[in-house]
């Protein structure tokens, strides 16, 4: 067999190993509810801010500490640990994209992406 | 209804960039087809002729739309859109010029701008491969300039124009029925505070050129598979393939080193999509180079080096339609939004495509490909597996990136690896092991011979590699053994291609270019090893206490409070958050670090100022901090700051009777009553009717300054009266409240700030010999200009 055959198989080979990996590494789009079935799993969780309750951030009691309470796609409603700062803009957010696990009825967020109405569908102007 | 005439619109430079970008678009097709005819019809030269003036035209057209767009942005006139939307009246010139491509329509206009001039220089050198190769490259400025057109066809919009009127953008809004509306649009809405930044400067113009090269090479595959023709093509397009790569390497390492200098991710890498969308073409035209090589030298792998060069610009394609059509939605942070243009992105994107595969297709047969099979122990076949290998890593990476498409595709529900740091890495690390392997190991074995020493150099290399590999494994203080294998791997190719670098030092500087590139590789690959396997957060509270008991903190405490004026020791270092100054819209915090030595002396100290910019639209946006030493840098960035500041509060109010000499002492300085001042003067105060003034002048010591201050005292109007001097850095005011005649001494009121409101939340992180990742890239980048030379100089020496 030529050597090139060899090699092209190979390749295949390593191909279907990064499209396996890829399918294997990947997490996905859940609700809470989910989230909680599988508590040692990271899941991606979408939903919006619940601005009724309070959220908890004392900086000089602890910086490394923020909760909020979180509503997810389908309406059910979690509290949200997240080890960090409060991000900046986070009143603003319209949809948030959480990164994390659940943690008995904590989820503990380890990113928080936040989708701010931005300049450019802002279109308003200001007099 | 009555139509309502606008007042003060400034209609003629929207007009005449509009104009322009329709002459643009009629002159490139004019242009694609005439070169394209001119290629079938050789000998009829009207056709030539009909192309260049197209040419010339379309590019004077280019010019009218940059030239329009910048006019209408530096002078503010708010009745167009894109000025509105991406710049404001405070702009200094330098990041007007940025506000040019924070718009898609604008970053599209910059790669018009640069496929135009490459179009230029092709016209003047490409000779006679001239024709197909302009109207390939005018198709696709044919596409571009579509982008700009904002025009309905069939209902359907085609493209977006930066010339549309605000009022046509939003038609509903009540403001736009009153005739003299721009009277009230007083600023626009700035610049995106992130892209304020030098960097933003430069970084886009150089990835866009970077971009736009890449069709070159493609042009002269296509026209080379259009001629049936196997080697001519080879020789103008390795230089422009380098080029290539040297620009787009350069502008992917520029916006790195913004990301470090000016993101507040901490790291000049995230594996973001849009970061991935531009390393995976630069890399599939690395490998293409290569095998082009191996191509010239053997008249082996023509079919891969095709396929990987038409790839290449495929590639840049597909990553502009990621970056730009909103697919890739909440998965990346830069946040591109949909300008509805995201079918006409798949349309550009299909022609080409369609277009290489269908031209592959039809010359299959012809194309040449060996009979023998390949002898293992040359240089083709160890390049080659090297060149397979960055296909892998491209595929590997492009593959992840694109899970937002699957899930459009095939409606899945997946999202990116939580982690996925650790998900690229699986993959990468191995992989630059092996191809920094085989950058010693192919450059030592000759082409299609077997020489009996290379074996011996090969293994004498990796010898002293891998004497080296522990010294340096153990001074770098690394822990993973999968690191020690990359460590030496990066050794190996740093030792061996110095070693083949020397015989050229000599004489032919101009051979060594490929020695050099590989050499900066190596050095790359090692401070990207220990930059980020030895990056340590440093902001991690060492008080010992639990800051708060009621939770229990595991990880990610990676943020630490500073009160103003109060010492934290962090690390090796005692910082402390002096105060913090406003400088046009940002606010710069003085952080002053004190380096400690073993035994707990003060080294060094130095200041950071890392700012925020509190932003209306952004809220703080941060901006780091960074101080470079050759082994390490220290990287500091503000996480939160109090939302508002109140008034400042003054507490522990204290009098003090005093005579000039006294000494009061507070809880943080000593205060020396130096003498009273008769003659103070009134400058600034509201001198009527006052008949005494009497300044107190105070000498204030803190623990390593001093300062001045003198409150005064006066009566005015037979009422004392009291003007306050206030110490910022000592956080002390003073008040002068009385004079006692009778014992000679004056009454002086202190009182601190109470600065427990005032505060900054912290994150300072060492990356070590990150100096090693931007020294390396610039290696590269001589080797790859030392390539270009050579390879120019074989193009011109085809002629003569």
């Amino acid at each position: 067999m030529k050597k090139s055959y060899i090699l092209g198989i190979l390749l295949i080979g390593v191909a279907i190993a990064a499209i396996v990996s890829m399918y294997g590494d990947a997490s996905t789009y859940e609700d809470f509810e989910a989230a909680a079935d599988h508590p040692n799993k990271e899941f991606h969780v979408v939903g919006t801010l619940n601005r009724e309750k309070e959220k908890y951030y004392n900086p000089q009691k602890d910086p490394n500490f923020f909760t909020f309470y979180m509503i997810d796609e389908r309406g059910n409603e979690s509290k949200v640990v997240y080890h960090n700062p409060e991000p900046a803009d986070f009143d603003r957010s319209e949809k948030i994209v959480i990164v994390g696990k659940m943690n008995g009825q904590e989820f503990e967020a380890s990113k928080i992406l936040l989708k701010c109405p931005s300049k450019y569908t802002d279109n308003q102007v200001k007099t | 209804m009555n139509e309502v005439v606008f007042l003060n619109e400034h209609l003629f430079w929207g007009n005449l960039g509009h104009s322009a970008v329709v002459v643009s678009f009629i002159s490139s097709i004019m242009a694609s087809l005439s070169w394209f005819f001119q290629e079938k019809n050789p000998l009829d030269k009207s056709w030539q002729k009909l192309a260049t003036w197209s040419f010339q035209v379309h590019s004077l057209s280019v010019l009218t739309i940059i030239f329009s767009l910048f006019y209408i942005i530096y002078n503010h006139y708010f009745e167009y859109h894109y000025a509105w939307q991406h710049s404001s009246r405070d702009l200094p010139v330098h990041f007007m010029i940025s506000c040019f491509w924070e718009g898609q329509e604008g970053s599209f206009l910059l790669w018009i701008f640069w496929q135009m001039v490459i179009g230029q220089i092709l016209i003047r050198t490409a000779k006679d491969w001239k024709a197909p190769v302009m109207a390939v490259i005018m198709l696709s400025q044919v596409a571009l300039t579509s982008m700009l057109l904002g025009i309905k066809v069939f209902g359907y919009k085609l493209g977006s124009s930066p010339f549309e009127l605000l009022r046509n953008v939003m038609v509903d809004a009540p403001i736009f029925k009153q005739a003299d509306y721009l009277s009230k649009v007083k600023d626009g809405n700035g610049l995106n505070p992130l892209l304020q930044n030098y960097w933003m400067v430069i970084h886009p113009p150089t990835l866009f050129f970077g971009f736009a090269t890449t069709v070159v090479p493609f042009a002269y595959v296509i026209a080379a598979l259009w001629r049936k023709s196997f080697d001519e093509w080879l020789k103008p397009t390795l230089p422009w393939a380098l080029v290539s790569v040297m620009v787009l390497g350069a502008g992917i390492i520029m916006g790195g080193f913004w990301a470090y200098e000016s993101l507040s991710f901490g790291g000049y890498w995230a594996w973001d999509p849009v970061e991935n969308a531009s390393l995976v073409p630069w890399l599939i035209l690395i490998a293409a180079v290569h095998v082009m090589l191996i191509y010239k030298s053997t008249g082996n792998s023509l079919i891969v080096a095709k396929v990987l060069t038409l790839a290449t610009f495929v590639l840049v394609l597909y990553a502009t339609f990621l970056t730009r059509s909103g697919i890739l939605g909440n998965s990346s942070v830069h946040s591109f939004t949909d300008l509805g243009m995201s079918g006409q992105l798949l349309v550009f994107l299909l022609i080409f495509v369609v277009l290489s595969i269908v031209l592959m297709a039809v010359r299959w047969k012809g194309l040449p490909r060996s009979a023998k099979d390949e002898d293992v122990y040359t240089r083709e076949f160890w390049m080659f597996i090297g060149s397979l290998l960055l296909v892998i890593s491209s595929f590997q990476v492009i593959l992840t990136t694109s899970i937002p498409v699957f899930n459009k595709v095939f409606s899945a529900n997946l999202a990116p690896p939580a982690d996925v740091i650790a998900h690229y890495n699986k993959w990468q690390l191995p992989i630059a092991v092996l191809i920094a392997i085989l950058t010693a190991v192919a450059q030592l074995l000759k082409y299609k011979k077997n020489p009996e020493n290379a074996w011996k150099k090969i293994a004498m290399h990796a010898g002293i590699s891998a004497v080296l590999t522990p010294v340096l494994y153990f001074a770098f203080g690394l822990e993973v053994w999968l690191y020690a294998l990359l460590l030496f791997a990066s050794i190996y190719a740093i030792v061996s291609n110095s070693v083949l670098l020397v015989p050229f030092l000599t004489g032919k500087i101009k051979l060594a270019g490929a020695s050099v590139a590989h050499i900066g590789f190596g050095v790359l690959l090692i401070g990207v090893l220990i930059s980020s396997a030895n990056k340590k957060v440093i902001s991690i509270n060492e008080t010992g206490q639990a800051l708060n008991p009621e939770f229990s903190n595991r990880e990610n405490v990676e943020n630490i409070f500073l009160e103003r004026g109060k010492p934290s020791k962090m690390g090796d270092y005692i910082i402390t958050y002096v105060k913090d100054s406003q400088h046009w819209v940002n606010t710069y915090y003085q952080v002053n670090y004190q380096k400690l030595n073993s035994k707990g002396e003060v080294d060094y100290s130095f200041n950071l100022y890392p700012n925020g910019q509190i932003n209306p639209k952004f809220g703080l946006v941060a901006n780091p901090d960074t101080r470079h030493y050759l082994s390490h840098d220290v990287f500091t960035y503000v996480s939160s700051v109090p939302s508002q500041k109140g008034e400042a509060k003054f507490v522990n109010k204290k009098e003090h009777l005093v005579k000039p000499g006294d000494t009061i002492y507070t809880n943080n300085a000593w205060i020396i009553l130096v003498g009273v001042n008769t003659n103070a003067n009134p400058e600034d105060l509201d001198a009527r009717n006052l008949k005494v003034l009497l300044g107190a002048e105070l000498k204030v010591h803190t623990l390593d300054k001093a300062y001045d201050a003198m409150p005064m005292y006066g009566v005015q109007d037979n009422q004392a009266v009291s003007y306050d001097a206030l110490v910022d850095e000592a956080k002390l005011k003073f008040s002068f409240t009385g004079v006692h005649p009778e014992s000679g001494k004056i009454s002086i009121e202190t009182s601190e700030k109470d600065t427990s409101g005032d505060f900054v939340i912290m994150k300072a992180i060492v990356f070590p010999w990150i100096n090693l990742v931007w020294g390396g890239t610039i290696i590269m980048i001589i080797g790859f200009m030392i390539a270009i030379f050579r390879r120019i100089g074989e193009f011109k020496r085809l002629d003569s």
